[in-house]
């Protein structure tokens, strides 16, 4: 009997988000198919890789970043090089500096970098806070003041601070608003209906619903983005259909496989080749599984994955 | 009178603006530039209720004549307010006219127009709650300290504080310190620049409500749902003031005023308050502004830490013992007007006056008051009560209702701990907790015994008799509604419980009324309504919207469900279940065991290996998994004939709910002592010895059909 294609098709899509301005704009989402399910229809928007770095410069770098973006680099020039790096579709800037439990720097001090950043390119831009919550719901809607008209995506309104991220970057600054929950489709949902309700547009919404790395309760992960662009498409549910864009980079490098040193670990092989491969892993995972942006961090994993991107859209 | 009143101020200040701009043209020619510095809406009001930008004198003038039009005088309370609304507009072109040539008309420190970069910054904390709401003062205080400790009142309330008038002079008498950052900002000394307060609350709808300008009925619906602003208006109030506030109540804003002559009240707009102290709560309730408590007054910390912290009988310095005196603890809902917002009253001795290490009595009522509190809500708060004590170091609390104990801990009272604490505590977490519901609470806490002990009796005991009686009468058939729990499909995540009066959620802790409070407290929870219209069969317990839900929050992963079958599209489990009930064939009849049970069940399986077939959201027929309390529901497998079926169970758990059971089947069949006819582990541990028993007791479940 011959094979017999039947495309599934779904009357739903998922939201197009468009972050930046000018010829390098990326759009996110859009697509009314499942991840990678080009033979059921056109994936308009092939999913995009995002380049991260700190308010902390190049501290707890390896050798090969380190040679990437030459010692001492400044803000600006990280910001150039990340956005040449060879696969990068946007950069991403992280103020964890700003951690009331870690550096605790003053805002001033991060909004200088974030002003230096944004004037150094016109790459498209994703800002992430420093994950304390109540830090962030001051420190963010100063990024999103100050970067005004960059059409850049704050990460990231949670269900502490939501009214004021998502007043500051979706209402007053008209910027993107990432909407982060943890790893549950019913907060994922709920974040997204609280947030449309305060007034912000349900497609300046890109939702981070959470991660890990892979071989660490990842299964929690795939399942849980599996069912929200399952309950997007085939239920047509408005309040799941936001893209998602899922930080890699933060997790992979976290793992012990990543982090044991080669005195310690010598079977295991060079570390950096370990972090590499936890953060190439885990973004296909999470690419195959349905996000629409990852953030990554290693020249080599953003190439790798931009080209498997390039393979299979 | 009112209506004429507003009627002539409104033509005093049109005539006014007339005159105004007709100077204007003369002096500076139509085309004239006007409009206000750092904004991108022009005449922000003027654009906003009619979509036009007015960029020249000449524009201004036919702008007037549009306002003119919204002038019409019918004496109708509509017609008013929007002669109110003119007035506002008039009052923004003669602002708009001061600034004419890049003029500076204000000076310190008043302000005068704000900027659009201000209103984005506030829109965040307004929006977020962080500033509660906005004061606009306006006129001379009776007299200045009494102004002061107004405006100082709102500040302390994070509420951002605009003046107008007399008032900013009183204030720079007494020092008072101003200026945007400490959110007390003079607007100006004339009456008419009181609309710059009104272009915040504007501009705010335009930029934070997506309000097309143009769309005046959008508009208003924006300032007076989302904006919370309130006037506060001192006597004497002339008919400009009155034709200005007739504008702020159309926006929404209600006007507290102590004038008491030649004014009418217009409920929940125009309310008269002789008592300038007490301006702050009139007006928070007008406009229903509720303050986040940041931090509980008390002397010793408050966190969950604490609420497993033992109080030795050693370390106590007093203890109030349920078991051996008279103690309660009650949440009453009350009418708004019997409550003031905060008060703490204790009735009787304090702590001090109480010998060492002694028992007492104490009793304590929290008395709410919502527009959205329901009395089912009472015993959802009063559970919490046993959590929030606990969270306060240096004291423990156990039990609940009128079986309570708490120690309070020598460290504690040394500290400053005393009785009207307990109520400070139960006040803010109240208040914050059930913001959605409970708009004023106060507290009283009685520590004489005879006050205890007869309110114990009169009031306490009749209330919780009341409460047991609903929930007993509380029957699927008598309620409209369902509702779902999801509460746990961040686990198990197809499944999804429907919770009814007569079935609880399978974990114990969800009850209907429960359910009911969580969706009323948080819309977009776990916990939705499903209507129960399309019945299908009433004897499984199938409708279509139950289904429709089920498909719906289980992500299509589950079709049907029915309420009252185990054999039928049994509801699924998450696996959090108290107790797993499963078929037993050789006596027709189903087999319960209970989590803590660890032994043999006749089926051939513990509590785990049920449980291992029974979790995870799937559907298996002649297992489900239920809570404790459903055993003794009339509606406990009703499909397949009842509690009738119940053949064997731990004898833990058949002690604990044999009141009830017994009391259900001798309703349901007449039966006497059902539950001596139900085995346990000492009787049987495998079916042969079970059936045998049940032979001998005649149980009921032998002659019934084959499940299967």
């Amino acid at each position: 009997m011959p094979f017999n294609q039947k495309p599934q098709k779904f009357n739903a899509s998922i939201n197009t988000v468009e972050i930046g301005c000018g010829d390098k704009a990326i759009k996110l989402g859009g697509e009314s198919v499942f991840p990678f399910y080009t033979f059921d229809g056109p994936i308009d928007n092939a999913p995009k890789v995002g380049v991260e770095i700190s308010d902390m410069g190049l501290e707890g770098a390896t050798p090969e970043m380190l040679a990437y973006y030459g010692e001492g680099a400044s803000f600006a020039d990280m910001a150039k090089k990340a956005a040449a790096m060879e696969g990068a579709d946007f950069v991403c800037l992280k103020l964890e500096g700003g951690d009331p439990n870690g550096e605790d720097k003053p805002i001033e001090d991060l909004l200088a970098v974030v002003k230096e950043v944004g004037e150094a390119i016109d790459t498209p831009l994703v800002v992430e806070g420093c994950k304390n919550v109540e830090k962030d719901s001051e420190l963010l809607p100063k990024v999103a003041e100050a970067l005004q008209g960059k059409n850049v995506l704050i990460l990231s309104a949670r269900e502490e601070n939501y009214k004021a991220v998502g007043a500051a970057a979706g209402l007053a600054y008209s910027q993107k608003v990432g909407a982060e929950s943890a790893v549950d489709i019913n907060l994922a949902k709920q974040l997204n209906v609280v947030t449309t309700q305060l007034g912000v547009d349900a497609k300046s919404i890109v939702m981070n619903v959470g991660s890990a790395a892979v071989g660490y309760g990842y299964e929690y992960v795939v399942s849980t983005m599996d069912r929200i662009k399952g309950a997007a498409l085939s239920q047509d549910d408005a309040m799941l259909q936001m893209p998602i864009i899922t930080p890699v980079a933060d997790e992979a490098w976290s793992v012990k496989e990543a982090m044991a040193s080669e005195a310690d670990m010598p079977e295991w092989g060079s570390q950096e080749r370990r972090g590499v491969t936890m953060e190439i892993m885990t973004a296909a995972a999470s690419l195959a599984a349905g996000s629409n942006a990852v953030l990554l961090k290693h020249p080599q994993s953003v190439k790798t994955i931009a080209n498997m991107i390039k393979e299979l859209v | 009178m009112l209506i004429n009143r507003i009627f002539s101020g409104n033509d005093a200040v049109y005539g006014l603006t007339e005159g105004a701009i007709d100077q204007a043209i003369a002096q500076h020619g139509a085309e004239k530039a006007v409009g206000f510095p750092n904004t991108a809406y022009c005449l922000p009001c003027y654009y906003a209720v009619t979509g036009v930008k007015v960029k020249t004198l000449q524009e201004l003038k036919e702008a007037l004549g549009v306002v003119k039009t919204l002038m019409t005088r019918n004496h109708e309370l509509d017609d008013a307010l929007m002669s109110g609304v003119a007035t506002a507009l008039c009052a923004e072109f003669i602002e708009a006219l001061k600034y004419i040539d890049g003029a500076t008309p204000y000076e310190e420190p008043c302000y005068g127009h704000l900027a659009d970069a201000i209103i984005r910054e506030l829109g965040v904390p307004l929006v977020t709650g962080d500033i509660p709401g906005v004061a606009v003062i306006l006129g001379a205080a009776p007299t200045a300290q009494e102004g002061v400790d107004l405006v100082k009142s709102y500040q302390a309330q994070g509420i951002l504080v605009t003046l107008v008038g007399g008032i900013i002079d009183q204030c720079k008498e007494l020092g008072l310190n101003m200026g945007y950052g400490v959110r007390i900002v003079p607007l100006g000394y004339d009456v008419t620049s009181v609309i710059h307060v009104v272009s915040v609350a504007i501009r705010a709808a335009l930029i934070f409500g997506n309000v097309t300008p143009g769309d005046a009925g959008g508009l208003l619906t924006y300032t007076s749902q989302r904006v919370p602003a309130f006037v506060n208006a001192f006597k004497p109030i002339d008919d400009v003031i009155l034709a200005a506030g007739a504008g702020a109540i159309k926006l929404g804003f209600p006007v507290i005023s102590n004038e008491t002559e030649n004014i009418v009240e217009v409920p929940g707009a125009l309310i008269a308050q002789p008592d300038v102290s007490k301006f702050n709560a009139t007006s928070l309730e007008a406009r229903n502004i509720k303050i986040k408590i940041t931090k509980i007054d008390i002397p010793v910390a408050f966190a969950s830490a604490f609420e497993g912290e033992i109080i030795r009988r050693g370390d106590m310095q007093v203890e109030f013992d349920g078991s051996r005196v008279d103690c309660f603890e009650l949440v009453q809902s009350k009418d708004a007007s019997e409550i003031e917002d905060h008060k703490i009253e204790v009735i009787g001795p304090d702590f001090d006056e109480f010998e060492v290490g002694s028992k007492q009595s104490i009793g304590y009522i929290v008395e709410v008051a919502g527009k959205n509190m329901q009395s089912d809500f009472e015993p959802v708060f009063e559970r919490k009560f046993h959590s929030y004590i606990n969270c306060i170091e240096g004291i423990m609390h156990t039990g609940q209702r009128d079986m309570i104990r708490v120690r309070v801990s020598k460290d504690a009272y040394a500290a400053g701990f005393r009785a009207k604490h307990i109520g400070e505590v139960l006040y803010a977490k109240i208040k914050n907790e059930f913001e959605a519901v409970v708009d004023k609470c106060q507290v009283k806490i009685y520590t004489n015994a005879e006050d205890c002990t007869k309110l114990r009796h009169e009031l306490a005991i009749p209330a919780f008799d009341k409460r047991d009686d609903r929930l007993s009468n509380l029957t699927d058939e008598s309620v409209d509604v369902y509702y779902s729990c999801i509460l746990c499909q961040a686990f198990s995540p197809s499944h999804v419980c429907v919770v009814t009066p007569e079935r609880l959620g399978l974990c114990g802790a969800v009850s209907w009324l429960d359910a009911k409070a969580t969706n009323e407290l948080d819309p977009a929870g776990p916990c939705q309504v499903i209507t129960k219209e399309k019945p299908i069969d009433e004897s499984l317990g199938s409708y279509e919207d139950v289904n429709e839900a089920v498909k719906k929050f289980s992500q299509g992963a589950l079709e049907k469900v029915t309420l009252y079958s185990i054999m039928q599209d049994p509801m699924t489990s998450c696996g959090c279940f108290e107790c797993i009930c499963g078929i037993e064939p050789f006596s027709n009849g189903v087999i319960i065991a209970n989590r803590e049970y660890s032994g043999m069940t006749p089926l051939g399986m513990t509590f785990p290996e049920l449980a291992s077939m029974t979790g995870g959201g799937v559907q298996t027929p002649g297992f489900m998994g239920h809570g404790k309390h459903f055993i003794s529901s009339k509606k406990f497998m009703k499909a397949e004939g009842g509690v009738e079926r119940i053949v064997w169970m731990p004898k833990e758990l058949k002690e604990t709910v044999a009141d009830r059971l017994n009391e259900t089947a001798k309703e349901l069949y007449g039966i006497e002592n059902f539950t001596d006819m139900i085995g346990d582990e000492t009787i049987a541990e495998d079916p042969e010895t079970l059936v045998a028993f049940l032979t001998e007791k005649g149980h009921p479940a032998l002659n019934l059909e084959p499940m299967m």
